[in-house]
């Protein structure tokens, strides 16, 4: 067992296209760039999907049978692992979280200095709001912070989803973001990391500054939620 | 002399615990748990009873009748003696010694087909009788098949009960489907057992169970993550979860029907006849 206390992060929505696995990758990727060790899980059983854009780091898991979920958790919670994302297709939403609440996965996780957070996509369909309310519920020893995607739900009055669904008082903003950038970064071939690191040379001036902008702000965000669950 | 009134205070002090002892011991209880049918979970209700009685702090003594095997014994060896049932000397290593032993409760795995015949011999030693009376507290666990012959088992186990808390368990750990069931043809059967509990024993999950008998620990201790030594072992986190997890629901249900409560009882208080004597020869020699 380590003292350090590792992130394990939890990315879910019971809807689709709601931006489960773009948050995933930026997560991922924001500890690619700095170097620091990551290991991601991909539930989804649809694309494309988070093994997809990052194939090196991500394991695809199927928690169907009991087999799949040693196979799973049995790993997840094992030492040295680092920072930990696991993106919850809508499919396996429900599963995932009853059997992680019956196996007392998130109480042994704190006991192994692993610290959870939930980061649950919201959307403006009340049976998101009423999902999330459940989950709040039911693990409230667990952190839990709404994040309002804006890329994906651009259309949406977002003005209303915070009384709707009684959020936390602060959330993950996925800021919006122009459709050409968009284009180019639903590209499989496409890495937040090497962006960050060296902007493609052919990518326009005024482009390179709006997207390491944006993703500057998205890191940042990140880095504060290191610092909140005290893993930073 | 100060020796001799010290001796004096303190003989007497112990006499008054003694008595006090004597008026607040709790009653010995039998537990018997059996079912005419093999193969419905009697010694699995019997394990989970014993992680019970543990985690409440009971003492507990176990018999195991399955003879020579003893599958109890591989679980619980520390506690376990495997005794033939059918055998007068084993019935008074157990009953005989039901008042004598340190243990509060004696529980008794009673093997396939051999529930009534036990219930017989327990009416014929007055066993039963002694239950009436309040001596003993005696519960039984009828492990009920799914078929429509274990119903009639309850018929003809009611027959022996005297005044014993009885429990008819479902239970559902080995896939059973009590499919021959309805609601109101069961329902005829435990209306003929006033005061029965019905308790349900939910399934567990079966990779989880083939482990923990492979590793043939109490599930206390599979949930630990021992083995039977004590030394630390490495059985799969999510088998431990779903066995915790199964384990809890069966204590939940073991509360619900309040059996600390009925095994934890008090002997009736007596009044103490006169007042209590010092033992003045003992303590002033």
């Amino acid at each position: 067992m380590t003292d350090k206390t590792t992130p394990l992060y939890v990315v879910c929505s019971p809807f689709r296209r709601v931006g489960k696995t773009l948050v995933s990758r930026l997560l991922t990727e924001f500890y690619v760039v700095n170097d620091r060790p990551v290991a991601a899980f991909d539930l989804a059983d649809e694309g494309p999907q988070l093994a997809d854009y990052l194939p090196d780091i991500t394991t695809i898991a199927d928690i169907s049978d009991t087999r799949g979920q040693m196979a799973f958790f049995d790993w997840l919670i094992a030492d040295n692992v680092g920072a930990r994302i696991i993106d919850v297709d809508r499919r396996v939403f429900k599963n995932f979280f009853t059997v992680v609440q019956e196996i007392g996965f998130f109480e042994e996780a704190r006991h192994r200095s692993i610290e959870p957070l939930i980061l649950f996509i919201i959307d403006p369909d009340p049976k998101s709001a009423k999902a999330y309310t459940v989950l709040r519920h039911q693990l409230s020893q667990v952190s839990l912070l709404p994040v309002r995607n804006q890329i994906e739900a651009a259309a949406i009055p977002y003005g209303d989803a915070p009384s709707k669904v009684n959020i936390a008082p602060t959330s993950l903003d996925i800021p919006l973001l122009g459709s050409s950038l968009r284009a180019l970064m639903d590209r499989q071939s496409f890495s937040f990391s090497r962006f960050w690191r060296a902007p493609p040379a052919d990518l326009p001036v005024s482009l390179k500054y709006e997207l390491g902008r944006w993703v500057g702000r998205v890191f940042f965000q990140f880095r504060a939620l290191e610092l909140l669950l005290g893993c930073a | 002399m100060p020796h001799f009134r010290l001796g004096f205070c303190a003989t007497y002090t112990l006499h008054i615990v003694e008595v006090y002892r004597g008026l607040i011991m709790t009653k010995p209880a039998v537990v018997l748990i059996g079912g005419d049918k093999g193969g419905v979970g009697k010694t699995t209700v019997a394990r989970t009873l014993l992680d019970y009685f543990a985690r409440q702090e009971l003492r507990v003594r176990a018999f195991d009748t399955e003879v020579p095997r003893g599958t109890l014994k591989r679980f619980h060896p520390d506690v376990t003696d495997v005794v033939d049932i059918n055998h007068v000397p084993d019935q008074m290593r157990i009953f005989d010694t039901v008042n004598s032993t340190d243990a509060t409760v004696s529980l008794i795995d009673v093997r396939a087909g051999l529930l009534s015949p036990t219930l017989r011999a327990l009416g014929n030693i007055g066993f039963i009788e002694a239950a009436k009376k309040g001596d003993i507290t005696f519960v039984l666990f009828h492990i009920l098949g799914p078929s429509i012959a274990s119903l009639d088992e309850i018929v003809d186990t009611a027959a022996y009960l005297g005044d014993a808390r009885y429990f008819m368990v479902k239970n559902f750990i080995n896939n059973t489907y009590f499919f021959e069931w309805d609601e109101a043809t069961h329902a005829a059967y435990f209306k003929r057992v006033p005061g029965a509990v019905a308790i349900t024993i939910p399934k567990l999950v079966e990779m989880a169970a083939e482990q923990v008998d492979l590793a043939s620990v109490p599930f206390a201790t599979f949930i630990a993550n021992k083995k039977q030594s004590g030394a630390p072992a490495s059985y799969s986190f999510v088998l431990r979860g779903y066995v915790r997890h199964w384990l809890e629901t069966i204590s939940a249900e073991y509360d619900r029907v309040g059996l600390t409560d009925i095994l934890d009882a008090k002997e009736s208080p007596r009044p103490p006849i006169g007042r209590p004597r010092p033992i003045i020869k003992i303590a002033e020699s």
